[in-house]
């Protein structure tokens, strides 16, 4: 092959499927998109339900703020995820593990905090059916941000599709997350561990999952 | 030199937007302007000059294929050479898959910087480069060689600047060594 020009089966596929294309917004631009999603679902999940019968004995950093915090880096996550999904601005490895236990570890920290100002709070019977309860509300809060979010990955190119699935499933439950805490009457941390934890591990891994059918799917054309 | 780099990415990102806009003329130049440092970083994968001319077909097949995804105005050739990797790299499981191994080849004649060439002649340093790991490799060929900045061979390989750095300072050295020990 001679590279003084370009090889003509080359020529032929690119001037075959030339038409304009739009170019992808900045990764801020389609967070805010995904975001958009997240407002208006936990809005109207915080106008239609009814706050923790604790909410009173919780001191604000706990309540709200903590809501706050877990909110601010859900969206962060999703910006991860979406930044990632652009060739030549992947985040380094280090980073991508200290935002996923940074997730994990603030709705551990959260959950704790909460347990020892208000220990009392707990649901009778052995707890499957408050726990599949809250993972039934936690997945219906996640799954539209979740999948908007994949969805704006994978319209891109995310050359570590894994990896950027993890982050939107992190992102979208931390995000959700910020308001099932504010709702949730349980502050067992065996509740919290396995559902609410759960829940968010179980997003990871079916974002990571997805970002992996999508790089089969994607590449299996390549040599 | 840090001028000519300016005008050298103003120039790529330029032709990328034409392309995006449907311009083959701006696609010829690209292909023009990159297809040699392309082969050159191909070849820190596959050390074969003939499957580097093959993926550099299918890397900008794969650019073609996904040139929606470049954000205009960002810095063109970190878009690029990170698509070029994970082509490289998807040919690379590939082969392991089907335990194909290709015979080395001496690499491809490409002009070395002045800080490279102070350390030996131009083959002493070639030689040893092609000894080099890959990870290693890469680092000194996209900084050293391609003129890219610590940031942008980051964010291409999905480590941090640091890292590249260490990596860069590392694989310098390991060439020094080396020719210490063959001269002596």
């Amino acid at each position: 092959m001679s590279l003084d020009s370009i090889p003509s089966d080359l020529r032929e596929a690119i001037e075959g499927d030339l038409d304009p294309v739009r170019p992808l917004h900045p990764a801020w631009v389609r967070t805010m998109l995904a975001v958009a999603i997240l407002v208006v679902v936990l809005a109207f999940v915080l106008a239609k339900a009814s706050l923790r019968p604790d909410m009173d004995q919780l001191p604000i950093w706990l309540s709200w703020g903590c809501s706050i915090l877990q909110l601010a880096l859900g969206v962060l996550l999703i910006g991860l995820a979406l930044r990632e999904a652009v060739p030549g601005e992947g985040i380094p490895g280090g980073a991508v593990r200290i935002a996923a236990i940074t997730a994990l570890a603030v709705q551990i920290l959260v959950g704790i905090a909460t347990s020892i100002y208000s220990p009392a709070i707990t649901m009778p019977g052995s707890g499957i059916a408050p726990g599949i309860g809250c993972l039934k509300h936690e997945t219906a809060m996640a799954l539209p941000t979740f999948v908007v979010t994949l969805w704006l990955v994978f319209r891109a190119l995310p050359l570590r599709a894994p990896t950027a699935g993890l982050l939107g499933g992190a992102g979208a439950t931390v995000a959700s997350d910020a308001v099932i805490h504010l709702l949730c009457p349980m502050s067992n941390l065996t509740h919290v561990f396995v559902w609410h934890t759960g829940a968010l591990i179980l997003f990871m891994a079916l974002g990571w999952f997805a970002g992996t059918i999508w790089e089969r799917l994607r590449w299996r054309q390549t040599s | 030199m840090a001028v000519d780099r300016r005008a050298e990415e103003q120039q790529l990102t330029a032709l990328m937007i034409a392309y995006q806009k449907g311009d083959m003329d701006a696609f010829t130049g690209l292909y023009e302007a990159l297809k040699r440092p392309l082969i050159r970083y191909l070849w820190t994968f596959v050390r074969n000059q003939t499957m580097a001319e093959d993926l550099l077909q299918e890397t900008f097949l794969q650019l073609h294929r996904a040139r929606q995804t470049y954000p205009p105005p960002r810095p063109v050739r970190p878009w690029i050479y990170a698509i070029t990797r994970h082509v490289a790299l998807m040919h690379l499981r590939s082969m392991r898959r089907r335990k194909e191994v290709l015979p080395d080849e001496d690499l491809p004649e490409v002009p070395v910087p002045p800080e490279m060439d102070q350390l030996a002649d131009r083959a002493t340093v070639q030689r040893l480069l092609g000894t080099l790991p890959r990870t290693a490799q890469e680092v000194l060929i996209l900084h050293h060689l391609l003129g890219m900045s610590f940031e942008e061979v980051g964010a291409i390989i999905g480590i941090a600047p640091g890292t590249a750095k260490v990596r860069a300072h590392r694989a310098l050295k390991k060439i020094r060594e080396q020719m210490i020990e063959e001269d002596a």
